[in-house]
């Protein structure tokens, strides 16, 4: 089940400008005007239309950090760090594109400048593994083997260029379509269907590399020998 | 018949489900939140904090006068209405004035939307259309009729596009028609190159569309036959370049503005049925040994074709394209090369092969020539 990208998605694309004169639902016209009126509440300093801001997107800002960083020890700061950079700068959100665009882009930059700083301080090996197997030691097998992947594809994407990295969780992870994360990065739509596509195919070299990954491809190869009773050709398997 | 993905390419798949399932850990909201709301400001900028901690009250009330006079000038300069219905009109709206989402409709007469310095379009009778980005990539979505567009020439491409259903009509600088036609859309290049490509994946090609050719596609933006002097290609779209389609095109004449093209085979992004089950693109030591035979042709191209006594050197992205038979479809020179290198390189890159595969594959290399 692929729900959770997509309720974030869902809840953001409601306040989409342009959803308010499309739609017709009273509902959703209703969660627009709020949202407008919350950005304009906050602009002027209004320290309660901020703090439903920040309950209202929080955990998508969290799903989006956490998938841009494979970090959960670093949550905690960056999220914090988000909205603060919401609170400095919605003054600047003149309402030209969506504001879940506008949160995508801020999110987005304020990981990759925690990237940066970090590439200029000393590393903790393995602080990603131990982050997500600190507690997995009580978990039924198959969630820890779950768990052991997720890690190892995380350090999987930690391994690949910023540019490339953003794109592909805004769009493999995140759902977003290739124009709306040109939005996000600033970037022509055709460097970021570029920039996916090569991102993809370093995902499928670095897969070899990774033992927890390969095990999954080693796994769908058995199955599909299983089903077609043929022999793989090298050509295929490589 | 569905192509058969390589394990590795379902293994990805399967990670990124599992990527897409997993939650974010749940966080000490309450606490954050109060953190938030008590300390506002970061505390590495405690000296601008102080600053502007004695300037807030200030700045707070003038930020809500501002606020209250913006709403005020907003009022008073009357924004549309977000349903319009535009009778003859001769002078143009102003596009930077438009609320998003305002969707426009043409009467019996042509409606022109401009965009100071950026863009201008006119959105031809009874057709409808309304703006989804009004910021540094203007967006316009057309639900009906026809849309022609002059585009500003930008260092940045796509600066403006035109999306209809799952079609996205993207410009480089350009003068351009888009028209709806039922469950197609029809677009002519009058100036200028628009890329062609579905709005919602990456899989496709983009179709590049150059001066006096047209194309027409289908709503998702994956298919359509093209006129003139286009190609179906995988671009960076990061500036000029030189775009040569090997394969054989058509003459490119004016397109007559209304006539649909003639009845040709279409052109798919979809990999094709093969009778063997081949690769779904060639192997990457096959595509490393092509790219090894190009290098040094190009490099013998520039030495040759470059006649000076001064030391001389180029860089540009070149692209190949290389089609499910394995042979050279087009090749691109980011930025151009003269024209006598170029030539000769197109010319020894032809005889090129590459293994057989579903989806041929397009790859980008930097290169640094000198003499």
């Amino acid at each position: 089940m692929v729900a959770t990208p997509l309720i974030g998605r869902v809840f953001w694309s409601q306040h989409a400008p342009d959803d308010r004169q499309t739609n017709a639902v009273a509902g959703k016209l209703r969660v627009v005007t709020d949202l407008t009126d919350l950005v304009e509440r906050c602009k002027a300093g209004d320290g309660s239309a901020f703090r439903e801001v920040f309950r209202n997107h929080r955990a998508d800002v969290a799903r989006l950090v956490l998938r841009m960083t494979g970090r959960p020890g670093d949550l905690d700061d960056l999220v914090q760090d988000v909205f603060l950079q919401v609170y400095r700068s919605i003054k600047d959100f003149r309402g030209q594109s969506r504001f879940s665009t506008w949160l995508y882009r801020l999110t987005v930059n304020v990981v990759l400048m925690q990237r940066r700083a970090a590439r200029s301080r000393p590393v903790l090996q393995g602080a990603s593994d131990d982050a997500f197997g600190a507690d997995v030691r009580d978990l039924p097998d198959d969630q820890l083997a779950r768990t052991r992947r997720v890690a190892a594809f995380y350090r999987l994407l930690d391994r690949m260029s910023d540019k490339k990295r953003a794109v592909f969780v805004l769009h493999e992870l995140e759902g977003l379509s290739p124009s709306e994360v040109a939005k996000v990065v600033g970037a022509p739509v055709l460097t970021v269907r570029t920039r996916l596509f090569y991102a993809r195919r370093e995902l499928l070299e670095m897969l070899r590399d990774e033992p927890a990954l390969e095990f999954v491809a080693r796994e769908l190869r058995d199955e599909r020998q299983s089903e077609s009773g043929e022999t793989l050709t090298e050509g295929e398997s490589t | 018949m569905t192509v058969e993905r390589r394990p590795e390419e379902r293994a990805l798949d399967r990670m990124i489900l599992e990527l897409r399932e997993h939650p974010a850990p749940e966080l000490d909201w309450d606490r954050m939140e109060t953190r938030l709301m008590r300390e506002p400001l970061p505390t590495s900028d405690r000296t601008s904090r102080s600053f502007w901690s004695r300037l807030r009250l200030p700045a707070a009330g003038l930020i809500a006068v501002a606020a209250v006079a913006t709403v005020v000038v907003a009022r008073t300069s009357a924004p549309l209405p977000s349903k319009q219905t535009a009778k003859l009109n001769d002078a143009p709206l102003n596009g930077d004035r438009l609320a998003l989402g305002t969707r426009l409709t043409a009467g019996n007469q042509p409606l022109i939307v401009e965009h100071a310095g950026r863009a201008r379009w006119t959105l031809e009778p009874h057709a409808t259309a309304f703006v989804t980005d009004a910021g540094e990539f203007l967006t316009v979505k057309l639900e009906s009729g026809a849309l022609s567009a002059t585009v500003v020439p930008n260092p940045k491409p796509e600066t403006f596009a035109v999306e209809v259903e799952g079609t996205r009509v993207a410009v480089h600088g350009t003068a351009f028609r888009v028209e709806r036609v039922a469950e197609r859309v029809q677009v002519d290049v009058s100036e200028g190159t628009v890329a062609v490509e579905p709005s919602s994946t990456h899989s496709a090609p983009a179709f590049l569309l150059r001066r006096n050719s047209r194309g027409n596609f289908a709503l998702d933006g994956k298919t359509g036959n093209v006129e003139g002097n286009a190609s179906a290609v995988v671009a960076d779209g990061a500036g000029r370049q030189s775009h040569r389609t090997l394969a054989k095109a058509a003459p490119a004449p004016r397109a007559p503005q209304n006539a649909l093209a003639p009845a040709k085979p279409e052109v798919s992004a979809q990999p094709s049925s093969q009778a063997q089950p081949l690769p779904a693109q060639p192997s990457i030591s096959d595509i490393e040994t092509g790219v090894s035979s190009a290098v040094q042709l190009m490099n013998r191209c520039f030495h040759d074709q470059t006649r000076t006594d001064n030391r001389v050197s180029a860089n540009t992205a070149l692209t190949l394209t290389v089609a499910g038979d394995g042979t050279l479809q087009s090749v691109t020179f980011a930025p151009p090369l003269a024209p006598g290198v170029e030539e000769c390189a197109v010319g020894g890159l032809r005889a090129l092969t590459f293994t057989r595969s579903v989806e041929g594959v397009t790859f980008t290399r930097l290169l640094e020539l000198s003499r």
